[in-house]
């Protein structure tokens, strides 16, 4: 397997309205290679994403894969992309089969290779026994399933993936990102968004923390982690039910501003200055009827990283998701 | 088969397979107008059996009890034009406040002075009062036509009589009769048409619920766009022209189909035939399938939230129908509206669909009209592309 640069984003901005969303960043995705776009809210990730799916132009910068520039061969571009928005994009009154065979024929693909490559993908996204079924019956996780491998039907070495485990619960989170070690196996070079540093921590070959549009850091998730402190307190969970966007917002008032509590569909994050604080908020979250299914409360290493106060600690190497660890 | 067209007929039978997915709504869709023309069809046919003139449901209120009075009302409750019985003033004011019927007629104290009338003499004229609903105005003037007409023939037999030295007996009825013989004939410019109103009905309805289709098939890109299945989209090389004919052509495609089934049923349940042109017609019907696309693909350029684009389509859809004669004939607009109707698409469909149905009319005379609807068409496709080519170009750029 060759390691060599697919995804070149070079200096690219891009302005929303009169906001620079993106203020030039740079970034190399390798063949073989899983980096993690890490950031707050409004940092720029999915913009980024977007700029390197060929969904929005950069005013200023150039991005390419295979040295193939979106901007001088928009076609052939998008032929190496395959895109995964974060709500799955499929025809809910189409079975599996059809929704595949469609974006399969607008790459082009067609007569026996479509037929293969569709069996192959709904076998891959384990619904070949519902391929007749329509996607409105599908659960959640089948959706997501099936939102991958319709990104992956004509084999683009670059796979990006915005938010992607926002909606799923830590099992099939872990079979997401069992799936996308074996994409890296096979060489696809991936590119994904998160705000949840643990899924960045152990799920990533390399992290791109984003903060206001700018790349304030790039590495290797343990480089990164072994120059920070472990001070902040942190929790990451999954809630049974996506909370209403009310209910989240009563619930931020009543922890106070100096807890961040976060929500990414099903996913919950919560960050205080100390465990105590922590705790506490925590027991406000619960006592509020909100049920976690998992949470757990790594030491906060790399939410200083974004806060710009490096100080050096020694901590243990993380676990990966799968039995398969990151590259190193 | 190039790669372009390939991609359109992909996004098209994409389309297809969406519009059939759901088969109940689909049919439906095909019902609805068939349905609807068949209804206004029903409402509006006089067929060749109703001979006999339609009798004028009317209620008398008698407050005079002279002589006089009385054969007048006698001869209201035997005339074969009006269905009358007498009550009192207040059941006439309910039940013509409750349109059961909607007219009243009012023989007040004081009619029964009209009895010593001489002709050619000025004297003050005593008073009939008409009662009618607010929607019933026509039935208003109807009721006043008949009432004339008997106070009429009651003065002549009374006052007439000894100028013609006849006795009151033998002036009768039929000798008072009109002498002379109304033919009454409907006129619309072809010798050999027929008019059957369910063909009008049928080319109406059917037009008026292609606009439907083309807004509803425009809702649908419009929801898409507001998806993550159009970010994919605009990831995957597909360009946005090809999404705009594909989405064109299928809208059309199901609009055309639209008019064949409904145009078939009109055929073998009511008779509904094409008397004129069968180009002109299929032309007509390809026309007003694209003028359907071309509302639909406008609808999504320019609608901006879906809630909103719907109210005001059903609006426009509404008026641009009421004005093109899609529910009645036009002539019974008032002027302003019939010269503002020229303006509309739906009036040109109209009259070249009447025209090669039941007006008989050939190719070269409903031309016109498809041209003028072919150029809506086009008016309305260039509006829509312009709009999203730059909406799309905005984006991209972030600037929306």
């Amino acid at each position: 397997m060759t390691h060599s640069t697919a995804l070149l984003l070079d200096s690219i901005r891009v302005r929303y309205g009169q906001r620079l969303a993106v203020d030039g960043v740079s970034l190399a995705v390798d063949r073989g290679e899983i980096v993690g776009l890490l950031g707050p809210n409004g940092s720029g990730k999915s913009t980024t994403l977007a700029a390197a799916a060929g969904i929005i132009d950069p005013f200023e910068g150039t991005v390419s894969i295979d040295g193939v520039r979106r901007d001088q061969s928009a076609n052939r571009y998008a032929h190496r992309v395959g895109f995964v928005p974060q709500e799955p994009a499929l025809y809910d009154d189409l079975s599996a089969e059809a929704n595949l065979q469609f974006f399969g024929r607008l790459y082009g693909l067609h007569g026996l290779t479509l037929r293969d490559r569709v069996n192959d993908a709904l076998y891959r996204a384990r619904l070949d026994d519902r391929k007749t079924a329509r996607v409105s019956t599908f659960s959640g996780g089948m959706k997501q399933r099936l939102n991958l491998a319709v990104a992956l039907l004509h084999e683009p070495t670059v796979i990006l993936l915005d938010e992607p485990t926002a909606a799923l619960d830590p099992v099939s989170r872990d079979n997401l990102f069992a799936v996308l070690y074996d994409l890296r196996e096979q060489g696809h070079a991936i590119l994904l968004t998160t705000h949840h540093l643990d899924e960045a921590e152990h799920g990533c070959d390399r992290i791109a923390v984003l903060e206001a549009g700018k790349l304030v850091a790039c590495g290797k998730p343990w480089d990164l982690i072994r120059a920070q402190p472990a001070g902040r307190a942190v929790l990451y969970g999954h809630s049974r039910e996506v909370l209403p966007k009310f209910f989240q917002k009563g619930l931020k008032k009543r922890v106070g501003p100096a807890v961040e509590l976060e929500f990414t569909g099903r996913r919950v994050r919560i960050a205080a200055a100390t465990q105590e604080a922590l705790g506490k908020a925590l027991a406000i979250v619960l006592s509020d009827g909100v049920r976690l299914e998992t949470f757990r409360t790594p030491p906060g290493r790399l939410e200083h990283l974004v806060r710009g106060e490096p100080t050096p600690v020694a901590v243990p190497e993380p676990e990966p998701y799968s039995a398969e660890a990151p590259r190193s | 088969m190039t790669d372009a067209v390939r991609l359109i007929v992909t996004l098209a039978a994409k389309d297809w397979h969406l519009f059939w997915a759901d088969r109940r709504a689909a049919l439906l869709g095909f019902a609805v107008p068939i349905v609807l023309a068949s209804g206004f069809g029903m409402i509006f046919h006089k067929g060749p059996t109703v001979g006999a003139a339609p009798k004028l449901p009317l209620v008398i209120v008698v407050q005079d009890p002279g002589p006089f009075t009385q054969a007048v009302v006698e001869q209201l409750l035997k005339s074969p034009r009006v269905e009358a019985e007498v009550v009192t003033l207040e059941e006439a004011q309910r039940r013509v406040g409750d349109r059961r019927p909607g007219v009243a007629v009012v023989f007040p104290l004081g009619f029964e002075k009209l009895a010593a009338w001489t002709p050619g003499v000025a004297k003050a004229r005593p008073r009939v009062e008409v009662l009618h609903h607010p929607l019933a105005s026509s039935e208003g003037q109807w009721a006043e036509g008949v009432v004339s007409e008997a106070v009429m023939k009651r003065l002549a037999r009374e006052k007439m009589a000894p100028i013609a030295a006849f006795t009151k007996a033998e002036f009768t009825d039929e000798a008072l009769t009109v002498p002379f013989v109304v033919e009454t004939t409907a006129v619309s410019g072809s010798a050999q048409e027929h008019f059957n109103a369910y063909t009008h009905s049928f080319c109406g309805m059917t037009l008026q619920y292609l606009l439907f289709w083309g807004m509803e098939s425009g809702l649908v890109l419009l929801r898409e766009r507001r998806q993550s299945l159009w970010l994919r989209m605009r990831s995957a090389p597909v360009p946005l022209w090809a999404v705009l004919v594909a989405k064109a052509t299928s809208t059309a495609a199901i609009a055309v189909l639209q008019v064949l089934t409904t145009f078939a049923f009109g055929y073998a349940v009511f008779g509904v035939t094409i008397d004129g042109s069968v180009v002109g017609f299929l032309l007509l019907a390809f026309g007003a399938g694209l003028l359907a696309a071309a509302t639909g693909l406008l609808v999504a350029a320019v609608g901006g939230t879906e809630a909103r684009a719907r109210s005001v389509c059903i609006l426009a859809i509404l008026g641009v129908s009421m004005l093109g004669g899609l529910w009645l004939p036009s002539f019974v607009l008032p002027g302003w509206a019939r010269d503002l109707a020229l303006a509309l698409p739906t009036t040109w469909a109209m009259r070249g669909l009447d025209g090669v149905t039941w007006q008989g009319r050939g190719l070269v005379e409903v031309l016109p009209n498809v041209g003028v609807v072919l150029g809506f068409t086009a008016a309305f496709l260039m509006v829509a592309v312009a709009r999203f080519v730059t909406s799309e170009a905005r984006r991209r750029r972030g600037w929306a």
